[in-house]
């Protein structure tokens, strides 16, 4: 019987450090700009490994992000799923597409998952982001094309099935 | 269905428990920078030192001399309110806190310090800066907790202004050199320049903390309601060092 390498811990370490990248200090202004590492690495997994990866993920990423952030819990799962659930439905058009493509994808995917997270902050009376908060969603488009090579090596290097 | 449980107190102790975690994960993040800090610190030349060590003298015999004068202002105000049979005033305890990191969320302006309920920290103790009221805590873990700034976008407080003792109620603007004051009478007396106090009323701030000095009155013509803006006291984006004011249910009963 061959033994199958299945390193999934690779995937939650890699979460793990992608939810830490919101920890680093910076300025009060300049958090608008802060690539939400957090969703794309969300993606790239839901995106490689569908079956192992997907709706629960995706709540328990947006659980733990609630967490950090001091927000009313659940309230940035539920926009988490909903992008992972429209990424599952697609996921073999997507993986067809080139890097540029791919961002774009990654920023309507984000667009639709802070807007239902906007959506229900308004419902809780929260302030939401301001019109300048678009500039993040680009930072992170950018960030699209590196945090899929690193995480693509790392999936490659330990053989994650 | 986390909507529904959202005030459940298990939800609540772990929300209390991430603080505490988030705050370790934070520490740990920032540790190379702490290192580099103190690495720098360690280097700092003797004269720099001297000459600090000079300024923070001087600025204690300032200080000092100022505080002799407000302990006899304060003892015969006692005697005074002792004449009028009114509450005597709690004097307010302090505890020293460091603002250790931001909250990721952009659209929010919270903080984390580093005292809990372990130092006597509990959720709604104002927090004061160098210069005036910054916020107040909002949730407590036990060796950390979370404070949310007068200017976010989500707060309001009572206040008065100091030159008339007009009462209004500052909300945060959600930009951080800003408060706005909505609904006052076009016809009110404010004037740029007027300094802002918690009022007290409520009873969840102490009265007198200077908040903000106002910087705009905007009056258009015909309309009702004035809309004045001020700029808070205490630079929120400076400093790191604050004062979390033991402001309990005993000093709220004495107030009211």
């Amino acid at each position: 019987m061959i033994e199958r390498r299945q390193a999934l811990w690779v995937i939650y370490l890699s979460l793990g450090v992608a939810l830490m990248t919101m920890l680093l200090p910076l300025p009060m202004e300049w958090r608008l700009l802060r690539p939400d590492f957090v969703a794309l690495a969300l993606f790239y997994w839901v995106l490689a490994l569908p079956h192992r990866v997907g709706v629960t993920t995706a709540f328990g990423v947006g659980l733990a992000q609630d967490l950090i952030e001091g927000a009313p819990i659940g309230i940035s799962s539920f926009g988490l799923m909903l992008a992972t659930l429209v990424l599952l439905f697609s996921y073999q058009r997507v993986r067809q597409f080139d890097g540029l493509q791919q961002s774009v994808v990654m920023l309507a995917l984000m667009v639709l998952s802070s807007g239902v997270e906007g959506w229900l902050r308004t419902g809780v009376d929260l302030p939401t982001l301001p019109l300048t908060g678009l500039l993040g969603f680009a930072m992170s488009m950018l960030c699209w094309i590196p945090t899929r090579h690193v995480c693509r090596q790392l999936r490659r290097h330990y053989g994650v099935v | 269905m986390l909507f529904i449980f959202r005030e459940d107190p298990r939800v609540n102790a772990v929300q209390r428990g991430a603080i505490d975690g988030v705050a370790f994960a934070t520490s740990f993040v920032l540790a190379p920078l702490d290192a580099w800090d103190r690495l720098r610190n360690g280097f700092q030349s003797r004269s720099s030192l001297q000459e600090e060590v000079l300024r923070l003298q001087q600025e204690n015999r300032v200080l000092k001399g100022q505080s002799q004068r407000l302990a006899s202002l304060l003892s015969e105000n006692a005697r005074y309110k002792a004449l009028l049979n009114s509450a005597r005033d709690i004097e307010d305890e302090l505890i020293a806190a460091q603002i250790t990191s931001l909250s990721p969320d952009p659209a929010r302006h919270i903080v984390m310090l580093n005292k809990g309920i372990n130092d006597g920290v509990a959720d709604g103790q104002p927090v004061l800066g160098a210069e005036g009221l910054i916020g107040q805590v909002t949730s407590s873990g036990n060796r950390n907790s979370r404070v949310v700034l007068i200017t976010d976008s989500a707060h309001a407080l009572p206040v008065q202004v100091n030159r008339s003792g007009l009462r209004a109620i500052a909300e945060g603007s959600g930009s951080i050199d800003r408060l706005v004051i909505r609904h006052l009478p076009a016809t009110t007396d404010i004037r740029v320049g007027d300094l802002l106090v918690t009022s007290g009323l409520g009873g969840r701030f102490p009265h007198g903390y200077p908040v903000a000095r106002v910087t705009e009155v905007i009056v258009l013509e015909g309309d009702a309601f004035a809309t004045v803006f001020a700029a808070p006291s205490s630079l929120l984006d400076r400093g790191r060092y604050v004062l979390v004011v033991m402001w309990g249910d005993l000093q709220r009963e004495a107030a009211l």
